[in-house]
């Protein structure tokens, strides 16, 4: 099977692999994702209704409730967070989130991870050396 | 990044495990970002004061922290907490809501915060200057303290805002820099904007196009209001991740849209007229039923003024039976109604005070599948646009004036 690899900027360092959820939304974790069960709930979101517990998230970036750095570590703590993140550019309330919750986090790829990366592709994240493998279904 | 040798000590133990734990997560931040240093905060706004924000995870994160005696070395101010703590029961939280709860609030007191738990502290006391550099959480204050004061701050989430608190630090970077400030987006304003749920409606649509990009507006009348443009503030930071907004002639970093770019292009130029007022505003009501089972005005939290116009709407009025109307406000704003009477008014029709909390970080989902709750009815762009994912409640989307009659009919028409 062909693997792309795209280099890009640490966010959080450790290692993350399993299947991408992808949006080009931007997502708010508190207010927008339900931390009991990692399911999507913001009304008209491209994947309202969808779960990213264990998955690889691939989104645009964070926006909205600065509470969403608690809600993503809470997640964490629970095991219903995403296993790892991959952002266009990852905003500080993200980022202070996926720290507290040890969620690795790449951003800014060498190519557009929303248009490189399908929903269900496998995905591996290498946070300590800023690196993202995709294997294509 | 640099650090200086008191911040190396701070981060080796030395200073007690609170304080290292506290540069941690700014060092680790600094990284991310590139900054270049810290720079000191005497000015913190902390959001994650409520359980239902904080989870439990958060709040045994901060009683931890607590529980070691270390005292802020910011003033610092509380976001909402999950209950009004006099009339919780009233409202419909549980006592394990209320135990929870007070337990969080007293962790951040014994550190020193303020225990005025408000998304509004602009409005009670606490008011940066401009170019002073804070470090404020909740996106709304955020994007007031940032913009309508000229203060810089970055987007603050829990655990840097009390780590900027503890350690007196930010790392700097993002909004703190000169060159993050500048206009990127012209948004040209020529619909008439009334009332303040219209400057919602606008950072609404404009929110979702410029996503985290400053936008800078033309055309907004020069004596826009405080409310207005808490509520543009407000819902430009909830569809959109916008921290900081310039509008021509009004606020106080920028003299003309021009001076807003510093001779650079905008990236976009957007028109907001008549028909986009109209777009933005069907956009924000979801619900299918005229029949109302919560009214609420106070998103971000209502001004004196604010309550002044709500009193006198209800005035010899009675909200109906089937529907709870909530007003949300900080508690010493609350106090101010009192002596004006307005709370007398309100109360009387029916009205319910929701002090130190809100919806949005009270436990209304719970409340609203114990009590059969399915509809509510807001001014607020920012409650509109979460009441489904975080309140499980269908919103409708209007003026207070529409809000109050649809609390006294207990329908929308």
């Amino acid at each position: 099977m062909p693997e792309i690899v795209l280099k890009g900027h640490r966010v959080v360092k450790g290692k993350a692999e399993g299947e991408a959820i992808v949006t080009r939304d931007s997502i708010s974790f508190m207010g927008g994702v339900d931390p009991k069960n990692g399911i999507i709930t913001e009304s008209g979101a491209e994947l309202e209704g969808k779960t990213i517990s264990g998955k690889i998230l691939v989104f645009h970036s964070g926006k909205g409730s600065t509470g969403g750095s608690y809600m993503l570590y809470d997640m964490a703590k629970r095991g219903t967070g995403p296993k790892g993140i991959i952002n266009i550019r990852t905003d500080s309330v993200v980022a202070i989130g996926a720290v507290m919750g040890n969620i690795a986090t790449v951003d800014q790829l060498e190519k557009n991870p929303l248009e490189v990366i399908r929903t269900g592709d496998y995905v591996i994240i290498d946070g300590d050396a800023g690196i993202v493998r995709i294997r294509k279904t | 990044m640099y650090l200086t040798k008191e911040e190396e000590n701070m981060l080796s133990g030395n200073m007690g495990y609170a304080v290292q734990k506290s540069m941690e997560i700014l060092v680790t931040i600094g990284e991310i970002y590139n900054a270049e240093k810290t720079i000191p905060v005497s000015n913190v706004h902390m959001p994650g004061a409520s359980i239902v924000a904080a989870g439990d995870a958060g709040s045994a994160f901060v009683e931890e922290i607590a529980a070691t005696g270390v005292k802020f070395k910011a003033y610092t101010t509380l976001n909402p907490a999950a209950i009004d703590f006099e009339r919780w029961k009233e409202i419909g939280m549980t006592d394990e809501h209320a135990r929870k709860q007070k337990k969080l609030s007293h962790a951040y007191q014994s550190m020193g915060a303020i225990l005025n738990h408000t998304c509004t502290p602009y409005f009670t006391g606490n008011l940066p200057r401009i170019k002073q550099h804070v470090a404020w959480g909740e996106s709304s204050a955020i994007s007031f303290v940032n913009s309508v004061l000229g203060a810089r701050t970055n987007r603050e989430g829990g655990p840097s805002a009390l780590a900027s608190s503890i350690a007196g630090r930010t790392p700097l970077y993002g909004f703190h820099l000169e060159e993050n400030r500048k206009g990127r987006l012209l948004v040209r304003v020529s619909a008439r904007l009334a009332s303040v749920n219209d400057y919602g409606s606008l950072g609404y649509y404009v929110g979702r196009i410029c996503k985290g990009e400053n936008p800078v507006f033309t055309g907004i009348p020069t004596d826009v209001s405080i409310d207005q443009l808490k509520m543009l503030g407000a819902a430009l930071a909830s569809s959109g991740s916008v921290a900081l907004y310039h509008v021509e002639k009004v606020t106080p970093e920028i003299r003309s849209a021009d001076e807003a770019f510093k001779r650079e292009r905008p990236t976009e130029t957007l028109e907001f007229g008549k028909e986009e007022l109209k777009e933005a505003s069907e956009d924000l009501s979801k619900a299918q039923s005229g029949e109302i089972d919560v009214v609420c005005i106070g998103c971000p939290h209502n001004s004196i003024y604010e309550i002044r116009d709500i009193a006198e709407l209800l005035k010899s009025q009675k909200v109906h039976s089937n529907v709870r109307l909530w007003i949300c406000t900080a508690s010493s704003v609350k106090s101010l109604s009192d002596r004006m009477g307005y709370t007398r008014i309100i109360e009387r029709a029916g009205g319910i005070f929701m002090c130190d909390t809100c919806p949005f970080l009270a436990p209304v989902k719970e409340i609203a599948k114990r009590d059969g709750l399915k509809t509510l009815a807001t001014n607020s762009a920012k409650l509109a646009h979460y009441a489904r994912g975080q309140c499980n409640l269908y919103p409708h989307y209007g003026e207070s004036a529409k809000c109050i009659s649809a609390a006294i009919s207990g329908r929308w028409d």
